[in-house]
């Protein structure tokens, strides 16, 4: 059996951008440093559905044995989100799924715990998501440097762009940022003591100890992705590693921001959309001790089909108008309601509606072929009854037969852009995101993404919306 | 069906509505005590516990059935049914009432429709979220889909909407019941806020609470009550697809309205619309549900009614007065209670009692609601 290694890849930014000058109140300049915010219908389990599509594409989704999902800042404490993504996108129900998570390094951690399962053949093909919202209370460094955003990869053994060579990592005790029950934002110690004896010699340690294992220096590495709480702390452990700075990939800040527990993750996706055949890269985490991970570079890289990764991301932005729009969206303004305490969508209709609500499964007629959306008894073009074949609708493309601009939905960015939309004959009436309305048209190309649809019950309640499908490659 | 099983069988012979508006000061039974006991004095009944033999009453907010009706009337051992159809509910139960007389089971009806959503805390439309994709906008949203279609097709434009909100609101100052009585220019149109694109402000109707209320009775009684009985030629409700859904949609009008026209006007015998009917009550929860309307109904060719708009064809003084009262547009839109203020106002017309709205020699009139997504038709024919 080959070594495991990364068959694919696929990441989502937001491209909703806060500029770090407009924090505060200030008018926002354009061209300036910015981070990347989820907007108020995303979150780490949204995200993580996109990045997780981008990664697919092209690939047979029930080929994946095994999905495993990181995030600190997934939305339930009890109910786990790597089955609502299996669901989301509408993998095989034989599926092993598993959560990482209370860590930032919890991404690499699900790499490799899905480099062990390929390796000891218990799963031919493992999905690793991670995703995370670095969330910081309105005024802290963290709202300055956190980002938004996943990346996602499909592990598997043969056919990979890169091998995993090596991992090596340390596990520490160490009380230097934490968020606890019932805590919305990250606590820290003070700065000088959580770089100079948490993050620095941690990471300085896992890398070391990673060349160690694989008898390698560290100019080997022809990329070297390093997580990093801020720009300073990033180019500090470069020099502590005397790595050469033209091997190292752009950490981000002023453009995406610390996204947490995919960070490190969509540095790794940064480098593989730079990577030439025979190149190493070198990928660390940090969080609770480190985490290290060597790979090398295959001829494959150059046959994957172009991939919807960090820089195809961080090309398509659409700048927030106002601080006051980011603290709405996030629900930090103080305002006149709390939220509701009624119980929410029945648990009992969601369970009914799963296929049609989470995977954006439709139904064929089997005698008429033509496609419906919600599933019907009764079949509203030919009549037949209880003759369809299920089909997944969530990742075609479809147009728009018509549009509104509604201002009366609630949002913090009004006009909500409604359409009836066809996809494979069936008309849905979707939500559009990601458009201005003056791009809106009638023929319009859409594609899905999974996004919040509201908030009703104080849960997040999950849908698909449309998005105009955008134009490829935009870069990279 | 029997298309002539109603016709003629059943008498309009009082009609009563109430004040509409943000009436805080009265509840439900308020109101329909009002409506139901100017219908009782415009039928001349001085004894509703012996003279009417059954209710049908119509209501979507109410969540307490028929009883709220029966218990504020104090209308008891009789049989009272409570009707729910969307924005078609008033004409749901006036038909209901209507076959229950044709059918021989009654020889008086009651018919209330009422609906009090300003106890809601809501100044808009309401926005319910029971289900992930149950409600992905509001009413306006909903209603505002034929929009980019109409216009891409037929040329026409918000300007051809503003002339519909400016003549009801005109319209709407002569109506004694009515919500709001201010005239408005296209400037106020041009300035008021985007509500759905191409909806603004001016494009809604208000959200009012009201009650209204009509006594009808077997054709052949109907003498006994007034000098006056004004017919029933026939009623229909319809349903229709999700519009949203429906493969076949062209989102160039909404299809149960020309449905339940065809039906209707086979049952009340009539085959050119606009030259037969001389007043007509159409659906206006927003502006341009009654331009498609006057197509789907007969009144001009697909793609023909802004001609007719920029003619002035439907205003008062024009060929076919369209919501000669302000419609919901002034009135607003307790759902309930609309399809039976509507047929209060047709009454009124074809007894010459509408006062500064009154059109000249009105044989025959038409009240029309659509509503769901939307989904439901209903129209009435009334007449000599």
């Amino acid at each position: 059996m080959s070594a495991p290694g990364i068959q694919s890849y696929g990441a989502y930014v937001p491209p909703t951008r806060l500029a770090l000058g407009a924090i505060g109140g200030r008018p926002a300049k354009e061209g300036g440093p910015e981070r990347a915010v989820a907007w108020n219908d995303e979150d780490a389990v949204t995200m993580a559905a996109t990045a997780a599509v981008n990664c697919l594409r092209g690939f047979d989704r029930d080929a994946v044995d095994a999905l495993f999902f990181a995030s600190t800042t997934y939305p339930f404490r009890e109910k786990q989100g790597a089955a609502f993504l299996a669901k989301a996108l509408d993998l095989r129900r034989d599926l092993r799924t598993a959560d990482f998570s209370g860590s930032l390094r919890a991404g690499l951690d699900a790499l490799r715990a899905a480099a062990d399962a390929v390796a000891a053949g218990s799963a031919r093909r493992v999905l690793v998501v991670a995703s995370d919202c670095r969330l910081g209370a309105p005024g802290s460094g963290l709202e300055r440097s956190g980002g938004d955003g996943a990346a996602a990869f499909l592990l598997g053994a043969g056919d990979a762009i890169a091998t995993l060579e090596a991992f090596h990592g340390v596990s520490d005790e160490l009380l230097d940022v934490w968020r606890g029950e019932g805590d919305r934002f990250v606590h820290s110690w003070e700065e000088r003591f959580v770089i100079q004896e948490g993050y620095q010699p941690r990471l300085v340690q896992a890398v070391q100890g990673l060349l160690e294992r694989c008898g390698a220096r560290a100019g080997d590495f022809a990329r070297v992705a390093l997580y990093a709480p801020d720009d300073r702390s990033h180019d500090g452990v470069a020099r502590a590693l005397k790595l050469d700075r033209g091997a190292l990939v752009p950490p981000l800040f002023g453009r995406l921001g610390n996204a947490g527990c995919a960070f490190a993750p969509l540095l790794l996706a940064s480098a593989l959309e730079q990577a030439k055949p025979g190149e190493r890269i070198l990928v660390a985490g940090y969080g609770d001790g480190a985490a290290a991970c060597a790979l090398a570079v295959t001829d494959h890289v150059e046959k994957l089909e172009p991939r919807r990764g960090v820089a195809w991301h961080l090309a398509r932005r659409r700048p927030v108008k106002s601080y006051d729009r980011y603290l709405k969206a996030r629900s930090l303004e103080v305002g006149e309601w709390t939220p509701g305490s009624d119980p929410g969508l029945s648990a009992t209709i969601h369970f009914r509606e799963r296929d049609e609500d989470v995977s954006f499964r439709g139904q064929r007629c089997r005698r008429c072929r033509a496609v419906q959306f919600p599933n019907q008894r009764v079949c509203e073009s030919c009549y037949a009854k209880d003759d369809f074949e299920p089909l997944r609708l969530s990742d075609r493309v479809g147009k728009v037969v018509t549009y509104t601009f509604d201002f009366f939905f609630p949002t913090p960015d009004p006009p909500t852009i409604v359409t009836v939309t066809e996809i494979e004959g069936a008309r849905i009436h979707l939500q559009l995101v990601n458009a201005a309305p003056e791009q809106v048209k009638l023929g319009l190309p859409v594609e899905l993404e999974l996004r919040r649809i509201h908030q009703v019950g104080g849960r997040p309640n999950y849908y698909w919306k449309g998005t105009p499908v955008p134009e490829e490659p935009a870069s990279a | 069906m029997r298309k002539d099983a109603l016709r003629d069988k059943v008498a309009v012979v009082g009609v009563g509505c109430c004040r509409f508006g943000e009436n805080w000061d009265q509840s439900p039974p308020d109101m329909i005590v009002d409506a139901a006991y100017e219908a009782y004095a415009d039928a001349g009944i001085e004894d509703p516990q012996r003279q009417i033999d059954a209710v049908f009453t119509g209501s979507i907010y109410s969540q307490k059935g028929p009883h709220e009706c029966s218990d504020a009337l104090k209308l008891f051992g009789k049989p009272v049914t409570m009707v729910s159809n969307y924005c078609a509910t008033g004409t749901d139960a006036f038909r209901c009432g209507v076959m229950s007389i044709a059918a021989g089971l009654y020889d008086t009806v009651l018919v209330v429709g009422y609906d009090k959503p300003k106890d809601r805390g809501v100044s808009g439309p309401s926005v319910m979220m029971n289900a992930v994709r149950d409600l992905p906008q509001t009413p306006a949203g909903w209603f505002a889909l034929c929009a980019a279609t109409y216009f891409e097709k037929y040329g026409a434009s918000r300007d051809d909407l503003a002339r519909i909100a400016i003549k009801n609101h005109h319209n709407g100052t002569l109506a004694p019941n009515s919500f709001l009585k201010r005239e408005i220019t296209l400037e106020d149109y041009k300035q008021a806020r985007l509500i759905s694109w191409p909806f603004g402000l001016y494009d809604c109707a208000a959200q009012t609470d009201g009650a209204a209320a009509v006594v009808i009775t077997r054709a052949d009684l109907g003498r006994s009550f007034r000098a006056d009985p004004v017919l029933v030629k026939g009623v229909t409700v319809i349903a229709g697809p999700n519009p949203q859904k429906d493969p076949g949609n062209d989102f160039l009008s909404w299809k149960p309205t020309g449905w339940a026209a065809k039906d209707v006007y086979e049952q009340a015998g009539i085959t050119e619309p606009r030259k037969q009917i001389q007043v007509a009550q159409v659906h206006d929860c927003f502006s341009l549900t009654e331009l498609l309307s006057y197509e789907d109904l007969g009144f001009c060719a697909k793609g023909a009614a802004k001609e007719d708009i920029r003619a002035g064809s439907f205003e008062l003084g024009g060929e076919l007065p369209v919501n000669t009262d302000g419609g919901l547009k002034s009135f607003g839109h307790p759902t309930g209670a609309t399809g039976v203020r509507m047929i209060y106002e047709n009454v009124l017309q074809l007894q010459g009692r509408a006062e500064k709205r009154q059109v000249p020699n009105v044989e025959l009139a038409l009240s029309h609601n659509i509503g769901g997504h939307p989904t439901a038709c209903g129209i009435a024919i009334l007449g000599k």
